[in-house]
């Protein structure tokens, strides 16, 4: 079995370079890059093997903790990164979790970024040899472990995060217990803070990383300095714990396996009755919007209805698709975390060079929001047929999707701006703000339009788990995901640009930021969208391929 | 160009994906009033074709006419004289079965009290009332094939293309399906669809076309095609029986 689940990822793997053959290239890429990590990595190695055993404890210990929680958090907030084999695929085939696990358990640690990370951690072990073979062998064992660790708990996390999006109520229980969770962490930050910063990092790191040492997570680094101080007991309980809680992940995973393979199709929240609220948004526009509209476009023909559909059907579909709701949900950590964990720190310190980064903020998550449409045309999954099939409608396609978007993204992006507002103490740099994250979101949004229609990927189907990739799309997806981010990047900096003079120079420029922010934003984003819209109609013949 | 009697033409389709070629030069003229069955084994290219045929997939090379409008060239006039059930795409499933109607109607470009009233008649037609109100991802196989093919009819096309309209439908509602396109087809409209069961075909249409190898093996009146055969034997001896009629001794039960 676990051969037989070797080969098939293998063979979906050349499968899919076959059929696309500059992924080889994305391939050959990334190996490079990782490879040309390798030697700072040992460079690092050596520096620390100087150090004194403690040093080098606190150093390994930092590192590992970053890993776990990169490991955890990465896959779930970049959406598509996520390579592995989906175990709800395994579902039809009848076999018992215990049969394929060890396969699944193989695979995952067959990866590029895994082999990466182990020859890092061997690299690591490497600063102990100086104090013996026998500490160095401890050390290797720990690496090992730290591994094991970090690779199921981005497992867990994964499909742990999955299931609580699936269903309605769940779902909902989730978002209230992580706003509780952040509402938690913020009393206790500010205690943590209180004495500002600096003398945390001096005083209050080595309890924190001494403790965190003495958890089965960090617990291997302590073994190898155990080791390296003759304490052979404290040797074996550490790394006793340590594959204690290797062995409860893996259980915990499989537990999740099992779940997956007898719930398979994710289903709406039940037969909930409901209005036709597509129709009645149409009516609805028509009664306000009509004569506006008519006026603005100097006709008395009636608005396109197709817009409007194509409007309330993504409305729809933000509120009530697990897909959808997991991009809001990931986008909003961010700004959420930021806030709750800087907001204490700043009042206790008052420390006028971070207002430049708490501005900041609302700004990257306009950006971050409009960036994330880059694949949204692929969302639609192969339904997009019969858009495409009605008529030549790209423009009210693309102009109803991404207005759709705003319903959320205004809203979001304005309890930002408050909240930075607030935090940082200087409403005059408001009108400064606001010009700059109406002008990113709308220049992202546009960019967005377009690359969402010349770049689709795959994304997960609609009842797929929303964290996971395509099977070998994840080179697509970064292909796309670098031109998108590269060209927002290029088209949204001079946005900012007021904001910059406003706070170096004189809060004033605000106001010239106010007024160009919002007129690039809108200007780039109906551009954006008529450009994608005509190119919609231009690749109609191949956009359902593109995402089946 | 065509004569005003054919209703979709299609003329010398070609699509390869990669080194796969699923169709092959392929010609078709359906006449308008017809009820033409497009039959074909497996990986005959049947759906390519009806999805280059309706704007869905862009031909290599080749013409799609409708009504001798080009597809390709202008669909802004073709794309409303078409409906469209394809095989094995998804539907906005997040959408409720009467929205996805509405959906489709609004697309269309319909007025919203239209809309409306041919939504209901729809619902009411394919029997839909009880699960009208229901997301269309709890729906069955079978009320998704009604609920989409409702979508297809709404703004009252002159062409229906239905890639296997009857699969997974129960007998009851194949009745109504049958029952509705007898109707469409009687008055004037036209009608494509592909199928594997050839009874049903011989049933309900009066043209018939078998596809294989991307091509069009033979077409005509459903008379002309089975000349003084059964359906289905004239298709076994068109295409080719199964290489090898192997006994399969281990699943034998005794």
């Amino acid at each position: 079995m676990v051969a037989s689940i070797l080969r098939l990822r293998l063979t979906i793997t050349i499968h899919q370079l076959r059929r696309e053959w500059w992924r080889i290239l994305v391939l050959i890429g990334a190996a490079v890059w990782t490879l040309s990590l390798l030697p700072s990595v040992a460079y690092a190695a050596l520096d620390l093997s100087f150090r004194a055993p403690d040093v080098r404890m606190d150093a390994y210990t930092a590192i590992v903790a970053v890993l776990v929680v990169g490991w955890m958090t990465v896959p779930i907030l970049i959406a598509g990164l996520d390579d592995s084999l989906d175990p709800a695929r395994f579902a039809s085939l009848g076999v018992p979790a215990k049969r394929i696990m060890p396969g699944l358990t193989v695979s995952a640690f067959l990866t590029i970024p895994v082999l990466f990370f182990f020859t890092t951690l061997i690299v690591f072990s490497t600063s102990w040899l100086p104090d013996g073979g026998e500490v160095f062998a401890v050390a290797l064992a720990g690496a090992m472990l730290t591994l094991a660790t970090i690779v199921l708990s981005a497992r867990v996390s994964v499909m742990w995060t999955a299931r609580l999006l699936q269903s309605r109520r769940s779902r909902e229980a989730a978002f209230l217990s992580g706003i509780v969770g952040v509402f938690l962490i913020a009393p206790l930050a500010s205690i943590l803070i209180a004495d500002g910063l600096e003398t945390i990092l001096e005083y209050d790191a080595r309890p924190i990383l001494e403790s965190l040492r003495l958890t089965p997570v960090a617990a291997p680094v302590g073994a190898a300095g155990a080791a390296s101080m003759g304490d052979w007991g404290g040797v074996l309980w550490r790394l006793a714990i340590s594959t204690a809680w290797v062995v409860m992940l893996w259980l915990v995973w499989r537990i999740n396996v099992a779940h997956v393979l007898v719930h398979p199709t994710a289903r709406g929240g039940g037969a909930r009755a409901r209005d036709d609220s597509v129709l009645a948004t149409v009516v609805r526009f028509e009664r306000r919007w009509a004569k506006t509209w008519q006026r603005l476009h100097r006709t008395r023909g009636e608005p396109s209805h197709a817009a409007v559909a194509v409007w309330a059907r993504a409305v729809r579909y933000w509120f009530s698709d697990p897909r959808y709701l997991a991009t809001i949900l990931s986008v909003a950590v961010f700004p959420i975390l930021f806030f709750f964990l800087v907001y204490p720190a700043f009042v206790e310190s008052r420390r006028d060079d971070l207002v430049a980064i708490i501005v900041g903020v609302p700004i990257l998550l306009a950006g971050t929001i409009g960036w994330g449409r880059h694949n949204d045309v692929a969302y639609d999954s192969t339904a997009l047929w019969l858009d495409v099939s009605s008529g030549r409608l790209g423009r009210a396609i693309m102009w109803g999707r991404t207005t759709a978007v705003l319903v959320w993204a205004i809203p979001m992006v304005a309890v930002g701006i408050v909240a930075s507002i607030a935090v940082s103490g200087r409403p005059d740099l408001a009108p400064g703000v606001i010009g700059a994250c109406a002008g990113v979101l709308g220049t992202s949004l546009g960019v967005s339009a377009v690359t969402s229609v010349v770049l689709p990927y795959r994304a997960p189907a609609p009842g797929e788990n929303p964290f996971s990739a395509q099977l070998g799309s994840v080179g697509a997806s970064l292909f796309a995901q670098a031109i998108s981010s590269g060209v927002s990047w290029i088209v949204a900096a001079p946005v900012v640009l007021p904001l910059v003079a406003a706070l170096l120079w004189n809060p004033l420029w605000g106001w010239v930021g106010l007024v160009t922010g919002i007129g690039t934003g809108a200007l780039a984003l109906i551009v954006g969208i008529r450009w994608a819209g005509s190119l919609y109609d231009r690749r109609s013949g191949r956009l359902v391929g593109a995402v089946a | 160009m065509s004569t005003p009697e054919v209703a979709l033409s299609l003329q010398g389709l070609c699509k390869s994906f990669g080194e796969t070629v699923a169709v092959d030069g392929l010609h078709l003229d359906v006449p308008i009033g017809a009820m033409y069955g497009i039959v074909g084994p497996n990986g005959a290219g049947k759906t390519t074709t009806l999805s280059m045929a309706t704007g869905l997939l862009t031909p290599d090379a080749g013409t799609v006419l409708v009504y001798g409008v080009d597809l390709w060239a202008e669909p802004e006039r073709a794309k409303p004289l078409l409906g469209v059930l394809p095989e094995g795409l998804r539907t906005f499933d997040r959408l409720t079965g009467a929205e996805l109607i509405s959906y489709s109607g609004l697309l269309r470009g319909m007025e919203a009290s239209t809309v409306e009233a041919r939504r209901d008649d729809l619902i009411a037609a394919l029997d839909l009332q009880d699960y009208s109100r229901t997301l269309v991802t709890d729906y069955s196989a079978g009320m998704l094939k009604k609920v989409s093919l409702a979508c297809s009819l709404v703004h009252a096309p002159k062409i229906l293309v239905l890639d296997e309209p009857f699969e997974a439908v129960d007998p009851v509602s194949a009745g109504a399906i049958r029952r509705i396109l007898s109707t469409f087809a009687g008055s004037g409209g036209t009608v494509i669809m592909s199928s594997h069961v050839m009874a049903l075909v011989e049933k309900l249409c009066d043209h018939v076309a078998i596809v294989g190898g991307g091509q069009v093996l033979a077409f005509g009146t459903l008379d002309e095609v089975r000349a003084g055969k059964d359906l289905e034997d004239r298709f076994v001896s068109l295409v080719g029986d199964v290489g090898e009629y192997r006994d399969l001794a281990w699943l034998h039960q005794s």
